[in-house]
């Protein structure tokens, strides 16, 4: 798997046909705080949300390298496109690792082409971004379960062709019995209850919604009421992995927009033999190619088949997501800092590191850092031995 | 199945916020019950405590930790150990 080239073959284009819109609407997504609708279509009609379908149902056959090569590339147009990519692989990656039998059969192949956009309803007002426990029941009733979920955040929600709903499996005895429900859009009544202005990511469109309806019960993704054991091996690495590709790609197109400047245009204002801006831009480096080490190492640590319960494995997962929030937004400030007040904070300027800024400012709340230590500082009082993975 | 010891449901009981005041099973699914990751370490302190065993680090799996069953099993076998 590491032995393949990255991208494979037919998304190459793909990408660069999805990036050329992005960039074009890139800033009034921003400004009007606009889910980036052409980005999708174009992600629909090139078939790249099919990416990580296995060939043999007609997707991509992609790794989770090419995921992290796509998200990167994505990111240093805009954050919020790649974030929506690379939520919606998230959710392919647990119906691809995780469906089988019948619903397996019908799904791959629809997710193979690539023209469906999948979004996430993980969240619940009592339970915040705790995956694994839910308060919203299902009820079950002659093979079908009935849905009625009220969940603060659903990332492109308003624009999803269909769902993956965390809810307590029927005949749950206990709030951690959540099972991960498949639901198209059509079978749903579909409610946004709210609006998004938040200050940075703003093109995720991440709207409160209440869905209600009914599906067939075998659109339960694995085991009824064992969706935990999804998250372990694939939602939380995926969630970890991706956002933090997300995040650097964003800072790596600031940095580069920001080289292209004091080599062109701002030539006059930077003087290439001050040291104050050569240790500043080695710092800056220093610090994506740190995140870019530890998002490599993850990676090949996930592709390289390593057992994903171990607690080392888990322990990376979670250091790779706290260090890329707080780096790569530490970059971000840095490079306001080094370019100055009109190139660095105003919205005008064509460096878009005001907008950089503030999406990167969502990486440690999105799914908080502070939560993910406390996770982790008990894991590691597990490994008296320290074996790093 | 090994039968638990009767103190050892009362020691776990404040680990495990789903509990309710039903009686714990030796086979009944420690994480059903509300066993996460962190009061997982600090059920192993208490353990440790009360039964004057060390768990080694590869036992610290969540195949032990799956029921009160096979906790209880792997504190028998330390303690036999230690005997």
């Amino acid at each position: 798997m590491t032995g393949k080239p990255p991208l494979v073959g037919r998304y190459e284009s793909a990408v660069a046909e999805v990036l050329a819109v992005t960039a074009e609407y890139a800033g009034h997504s921003d400004e009007a705080a606009e889910f980036p609708t052409a980005a999708l279509d174009a992600m629909r009609a090139t078939g790249l949300l099919g990416l990580l379908v296995p060939a043999e149902h007609g997707g991509g056959g992609g790794t989770l390298t090419d995921l992290v090569e796509v998200t990167l590339r994505l990111a240093r147009v805009d954050m919020s496109v790649a974030l929506i990519f690379a939520m919606h692989c998230q959710q392919v990656a647990a119906v691809v690792r995780h469906a089988d039998g019948p619903l397996a059969a019908r799904l791959l192949p629809v997710l193979g082409k690539g023209n469906v956009y999948l979004a996430s309803v993980t969240t619940e007002r009592g339970t915040g971004g705790h995956l694994l426990s839910s308060e919203s029941v299902v009820g079950r009733t002659a093979g079908m379960l009935t849905i009625d979920r009220d969940a603060p955040i659903v990332t492109g929600g308003r624009y999803a062709d269909a769902f993956l709903i965390t809810a307590l499996a029927p005949q749950a005895t206990s709030p951690s019995q959540v099972s991960l429900v498949y639901a198209r859009r059509d079978q749903l009544t579909v409610e946004v209850r709210g609006g998004w202005q938040p200050l940075g990511m703003r093109a995720t469109d991440s709207v409160p919604m209440r869905l209600t309806g009914q599906v067939p019960a075998d659109q339960v993704i694995g085991e009824p009421g064992r969706f935990r054991e999804i998250v372990a091996p694939t939602f939380g690495p995926l969630a970890h992995i991706g956002w933090s590709a997300a995040w650097l790609g964003a800072a790596t197109g600031a940095l580069s927009r920001i080289l292209h400047h004091i080599r062109d245009a701002g030539r006059n204002q930077f003087d290439p033999s001050s040291e104050l801006l050569l240790t500043r831009l080695a710092r800056l480096r220093g610090r994506l190619d740190l995140v870019n080490a530890v998002l490599r190492h993850t990676v090949a640590t996930m592709e390289s088949g390593s057992d994903r319960s171990d607690p080392a494995v888990q322990m990376l997962v979670n250091s790779l997501k706290v260090h890329a929030a707080e780096q790569c937004f530490a970059a971000a400030d840095e490079m306001v800092e080094l370019v100055g007040l009109r190139h660095g904070y105003l919205k005008s300027s064509p460096l878009h590191l005001e907008r950089v800024f503030r999406d990167l400012r969502s990486a440690s709340l999105n799914y908080a850092n502070d939560r993910l230590l406390l996770v982790n500082g008990a894991l590691v009082l597990r490994d008296r031995q320290v074996r790093l993975a | 199945m090994t039968a638990l010891d009767t103190g050892f449901p009362d020691l776990l009981k404040p680990f495990l916020k789903y509990a309710g005041t039903e009686p714990i099973t030796p086979d009944a699914s420690l994480t059903d019950l509300g066993l996460d990751s962190m009061r997982a370490i600090e059920l192993l302190f208490a353990i440790e405590d009360t039964y004057g065993v060390s768990m080694p680090d590869e036992l610290l799996t969540n195949h032990t930790f799956a029921t009160a069953g096979s906790l209880w099993a792997t504190i028998e076998s330390l303690r036999g150990r230690a005997a």
